[in-house]
């Protein structure tokens, strides 16, 4: 089945070429006048760092581990996350705690390392996916850079601040509650 | 003016002529690199985009980008020379220079104002003083000789598609030459001079006895060859990005690259003046018969930069020809339209005597 | 002036003959034209000088280097060494030649003309002048030229273009 592309028939006017380039030409000079008469702050052009975009919500930026109102980490280095990771950047060492509370639904596993690789991360939000307990978003913030390697291997007390300042709380840089060593449970 | 001549020990003359050189040469020039900023912002209105705004003069005021044009000089000066293995020395360091001293020189005939008389000498504001005899035949002569800059650049980087931009640079050349010459001797006909000055004072100071009014034909034929000569955009044949990688400047980076686009914007600077001179009555200030010398100046300067700002206009409004199609506009529209110009011309003259 | 252009001239001639690279040989007879050029302005004739370099520099020339671009020929094969006889035989004709052309010139009368009278150079050649000249004088040979030429442009499109 062809598909009949219909010709245009031009007039004798458009076979000059000037009146359609006059033609044209005075678009683009509608353009140029327009844009002369808008102050830049004003233009399609979002000039970008003096001015940033309105962030979508459900965008995937810089992630966030999650934690509880006294500043216990949500996780339970239950390691789903970094099971789900297509990219392979997460990885995480657990560790138990002592101190059982009410606010923390008697969790007592948690990662006392947890790292994410950001030059490998691909921001899919596989991990926020997988999480059961939702510990770990992806939020807005994209201005992710650094100037060597090193500092992009985000820690676990890096990735539990990364939005402390936004959201106007605390930085961290301990658990509320001590670990305790490995004990071993006699079944 | 004599002062400074007896503290130089020459004659005011020589000291005139000097300096009109280096006025008239260095604007010019100056122009040029300004038009690379017009360009550079012209089109990013005409886009809806923003342009070059971000390069600031000493670290503080941003003026509208126009920084970006020392920020690029600079860069330009400091970049690798590079020099490919196989080109031809000589003449890849050559070609930059060919191409940018006739775009330059060409503007050597047209006058930027009105002749004035003081202390009894005439001082004429154009380079070559009227009655040099070369008249308007000047700037074509030079004008045909800008492409042997694109054609030596082309030829001696020993590069593909260099010598193809060069090819096709030289043939638009031939062509439109002819177009050129045929709608010039219209006016030269009807103005009975062939000499700038004479030109322009043919043309009076009423904008409808000005040659665009009086050959609507043959200005438009001229313009558009105008195109064509300064390689602007509707036939810019020499580089075509899409086609042939960057056409004759492929090998070339750092200032000889930036002499090469200085060459294309001085003959844009002095095609704009040509056409000025030759169908907008170059220095007349419309409805006055005898204006002051500044103010013609300033009229001048306005013509000038208008279809200088034409040129970039038309560059951002319109797509590049096919070849043949530039070829079949060359040689079977514009030439005979400039033709039938100046056979009407002709024999308007001869119902006339 | 007369010098600096004579030089640029023979300079530019010499280079041609003398220069392998057929681009180079072609830029070399460009120098040429401009050195032709300058000395027709010497002689009071700006016309000559300025349709000098259109015709010959900004066109002729340009379709030729454009011709030899095209047919790619970069390198020449290298040419038979001439026997030594050959090379003397054409030193003593050149010099045969310009001993000639310099006796012509130095006889003629155009120069004893100049050197003795003191009456005032003829006045700049002006496109007027050339024009008066070209169809009031010389009508018949330009119209002869013309359809020459018009013959010539027939002729070879005639040629090329095989079925018209």
């Amino acid at each position: 089945m062809g598909v009949i592309v219909k010709k245009v028939e031009l007039t004798w006017l458009d076979r000059t070429y000037v009146w359609p380039v006059l033609q044209g030409m005075s678009i683009t000079f509608g353009h140029f006048i327009r844009n002369l008469f808008t102050p830049t702050a004003k233009r399609y052009t979002v000039q970008y760092p003096d001015m940033k975009r309105e962030i979508p919500a459900g965008y995937r930026g810089l992630h966030e581990l999650k934690r509880f109102e006294d500043g216990a980490i949500k996780c339970v280095a239950c390691f789903m996350c970094q099971e789900a990771c297509p990219a392979r950047c997460i990885s995480i060492e657990a560790e138990e705690f002592s101190d059982l509370n009410l606010s923390q639904g008697f969790q007592e596993k948690r990662p006392a390392k947890f790292s994410i690789d950001m030059l490998r991360c691909i921001y899919c939000g596989m991990c926020e996916e997988a999480c059961p307990k939702d510990a770990i978003w992806l939020r807005k913030e994209y201005e992710v850079a650094a100037y060597d390697r090193l500092s992009m291997q985000f820690g676990k007390w890096n990735l539990m601040n990364t939005y402390a300042e936004a959201d106007g709380k605390e930085q961290l840089t301990q658990d509320p509650t001590p670990s305790v060593p490995r004990r071993t449970i006699a079944m | 003016m004599d002062k400074l001549a007896s503290l130089l020990h020459t004659t005011p003359a020589i000291v005139w002529m000097v300096g009109k050189v280096v006025v008239v040469f260095l604007s010019v020039f100056l122009l040029a690199s300004v038009w690379t900023w017009v360009e550079r912002r012209g089109s990013a209105m005409i886009q809806d985009r923003i342009g070059p705004n971000r390069a600031l003069l000493f670290g503080r005021w941003p003026i509208l980008g126009l920084s970006q044009l020392l920020a690029d000089g600079i860069k330009f000066f400091f970049k690798e020379d590079l020099v490919p293995e196989a080109a031809n020395k000589g003449l890849f360091w050559l070609a930059p220079f060919l191409a940018f001293v006739p775009a330059l020189m060409g503007f050597a005939v047209i006058p930027v104002g009105k002749s004035f008389i003081c202390d009894g000498v005439t001082y004429h504001l154009s380079v070559l003083d009227p009655g040099n005899g070369m008249g308007l035949l000047y700037p074509l002569a030079i004008g045909g000789l800008a492409v042997y800059g694109v054609l030596l650049a082309a030829w001696s980087s020993n590069n593909k598609w260099s010598i193809l931009g060069g090819m096709r640079a030289s043939a638009t050349m031939v062509s439109y030459e002819i177009g050129i010459s045929m709608a010039v001797v219209a006016v030269f006909m009807v103005s009975g001079g062939y000499d700038p000055a004479e030109v322009i004072k043919a043309q009076g100071h009423l904008p409808w006895t000005w040659y665009v009014a009086r050959q609507p034909l043959g200005f438009l034929v001229f313009f558009t060859c105008m195109f064509a000569e300064t390689n602007r955009l509707p036939f810019d044949f020499a580089e075509g990005e899409s086609e042939i990688v960057a056409g004759f400047n492929t090998e070339y980076g750092s200032m000889k690259f930036s002499l090469l686009a200085l060459a294309e914007y001085s003959h844009l600077m002095t095609a704009s003046a040509l056409v000025a001179t030759l169908y907008f009555g170059g220095w007349q200030v419309p409805f006055m018969a005898d204006p002051p010398v500044l103010l013609s100046v300033a009229s001048f300067l306005v013509k000038m930069l208008f279809f200088a700002w034409v040129f970039v206009w038309v560059r951002w409004t319109l797509p590049r020809f096919r070849y043949d199609q530039l070829m079949h506009l060359g040689w079977k529209i514009l030439l005979p339209l400039s033709m039938a110009n100046l056979v009407f011309h002709a024999w308007r003259m001869s119902q006339g005597h | 002036m007369f010098i600096t252009f004579a030089f640029v001239t023979l300079l530019g001639a010499l280079g041609m003959l003398l220069q392998k690279n057929v681009i180079v040989a072609g830029l070399c007879m460009v120098a040429t034209f401009f050195g032709v050029a300058g000395l027709f302005l010497l002689l009071a004739n700006p016309v000559a000088a300025a349709l000098q370099i259109i015709v010959y520099s900004g066109a002729i020339m340009v379709l030729v280097l454009f011709v030899i671009m095209m047919l790619n020929s970069h390198e020449e094969e290298a040419a038979q060494t001439a026997r030594p006889v050959q090379r003397w035989v054409s030193v003593a004709l050149v010099a045969a030649l310009a001993f000639g052309a310099v006796k012509l010139v130095l006889t003629s009368a155009g120069l004893k003309a100049l050197a003795v009278s003191g009456e005032p150079m003829p006045g700049a050649m002006t496109l007027q002048k050339v024009g008066t000249t070209l169809f009031a004088e010389h009508l018949l040979g330009f119209e002869v030229a013309g359809i020459l030429l018009l013959a010539a442009m027939v002729g070879a499109v005639a040629l090329t273009k095989r079925n018209l």
